[in-house]
């Protein structure tokens, strides 16, 4: 074995890795039922939201506060940081019919919400 | 405001000091200099300043999911960066002196990525204290203690990885930071998922009954392992695939480079 035998190494692990992200960031966006929350004073508006079940969906988090706040939630899977008088997108679903409970991480004495993912899949849709 | 503060900032440190304690002690293994670490820090401190009065803007990039791709470029980075110190180690352990410098310019960079992503945070959550001057001196103390009880958990792994003799201390920090690279690039698949750049499905399974995510264990797991109550089939399957992949080329490594293990006495000799 040579000394410079470890070098060829290298360029392979940088290949694994690029096709590794590539791989990750196949894009397979379609459109997205929307829902809108506001976060006023710490609060948010509504706290209990009520989306279709089984299906994904797309949340804008629009923070009102001129302070940061992180809309957090173990149930959804979900962390974001949403600066203030800005606009987030958040992708949830498909889920399961349920209650999923988020706060703000920030203040989570009074930011408390829930997501209420009810099995009405089709109807919402027909909505749209 | 205490108590909330002391664990948003665990949070962020302990995934940083984690990766920090396994680096530093690795550097002490192989009797490098600390001078790395100094680099690492500033860039990293620099870097989650800059992304954190960046973020609105970054936020809003790429219809919105700008945050969480960023993150994951991130992340993937830093996974990439622990592969490579990790052949490294194994290479330096068998044949000391080889590729020095860019083991400690991998150390660096997988550090700096770190400490911008988690730093950022951090950078947001106290910059907030502008507009609530009362919550100051309460969100700075909880501060405080949080990155000491995180710092405290990083010195506490250090010290126990320098308790381990040198042959074994090779094979627990490769498995350590195989462990973390797992959880990384979970993460990865984590910000791709919230994206929509990758497909949700329903969680495999739920285990927040016997270990919630938001408990002080469940964090310490998740900073370690990427612990996940309720994953999907897909971070299943991203998370095991990545520390296979790990670990399957530091196998390789490992297996290449111990023929070159030269017995003591003939280096001496030679």
């Amino acid at each position: 074995m040579t000394e410079r035998s470890h070098f060829y190494w290298q360029p392979l692990l940088l290949l694994t890795i690029l096709g590794f992200f590539t791989l990750s960031s196949s894009i397979a966006q379609a459109a997205r039922p929307q829902f809108e929350i506001e976060i006023r004073g710490h609060l948010f508006y509504p706290s209990e939201l009520t989306i279709p079940a089984n299906i994904k969906v797309k949340l804008i988090v629009h923070n009102q506060d001129p302070t940061p706040e992180e809309f957090e939630s173990y149930e959804l899977n979900r962390e974001k940081v949403i600066m203030g008088g800005q606009k987030a997108v958040i992708f949830i679903g498909p889920l399961a019919p349920g209650v999923y409970p988020f706060f703000g991480e920030f203040n989570p004495k009074t930011a408390q919400g829930k997501i209420v993912a009810q099995g009405l899949g089709e109807s919402f849709r027909a909505a749209e | 405001m205490l108590l909330n503060s002391v664990i948003i900032i665990l949070r962020e440190v302990l995934e940083a000091a984690l990766l920090l304690s396994i680096l530093m002690a690795m550097t002490r293994f192989l009797q490098l200099r600390f001078r790395w670490l100094f680099f690492a820090l500033m860039v990293g401190f620099s870097g989650a300043i800059f992304y954190g009065t960046q973020l609105a803007a970054i936020s809003s990039a790429y219809e919105g999911v700008g945050q969480e791709l960023l993150n994951a470029v991130l992340q993937t980075l830093a996974y990439g960066l622990l592969i490579i110190i990790t052949v490294l180690m194994i290479v330096n352990h068998y044949k000391v002196g080889i590729s020095e410098s860019l083991l400690q310019v991998a150390m660096a960079t997988a550090v700096a990525a770190t400490v911008t992503h988690e730093g950022s945070e951090i950078f947001i959550y106290l910059s907030a204290l502008r507009y609530q001057p009362e919550a100051f001196s309460s969100v700075l103390c909880g501060a405080l203690l949080g990155v000491g009880i995180g710092f405290s958990i990083g010195a506490l792994l250090y010290y126990l990885l320098l308790s381990f003799p040198r042959r074994h201390a090779l094979l627990v920090t490769c498995v350590l930071l195989t462990l973390v690279g797992g959880a990384m690039y979970l993460q990865v698949a984590r910000e791709l998922i919230q994206a929509d750049w990758l497909p949700a499905e329903a969680p495999l399974w739920d285990t927040s009954w016997l270990l919630p995510e938001d408990s002080i264990t469940g964090q310490l797991l998740y900073a370690l392992i990427g612990y996940e109550a309720t994953p999907s089939p897909l971070e299943v399957f991203i998370y095991l695939v990545s520390m296979l992949l790990m670990a399957v080329l530091l196998l390789i490594t490992w297996f290449v480079h111990r023929k070159n293990k030269v017995p003591h006495v003939v280096q001496l000799a030679g």
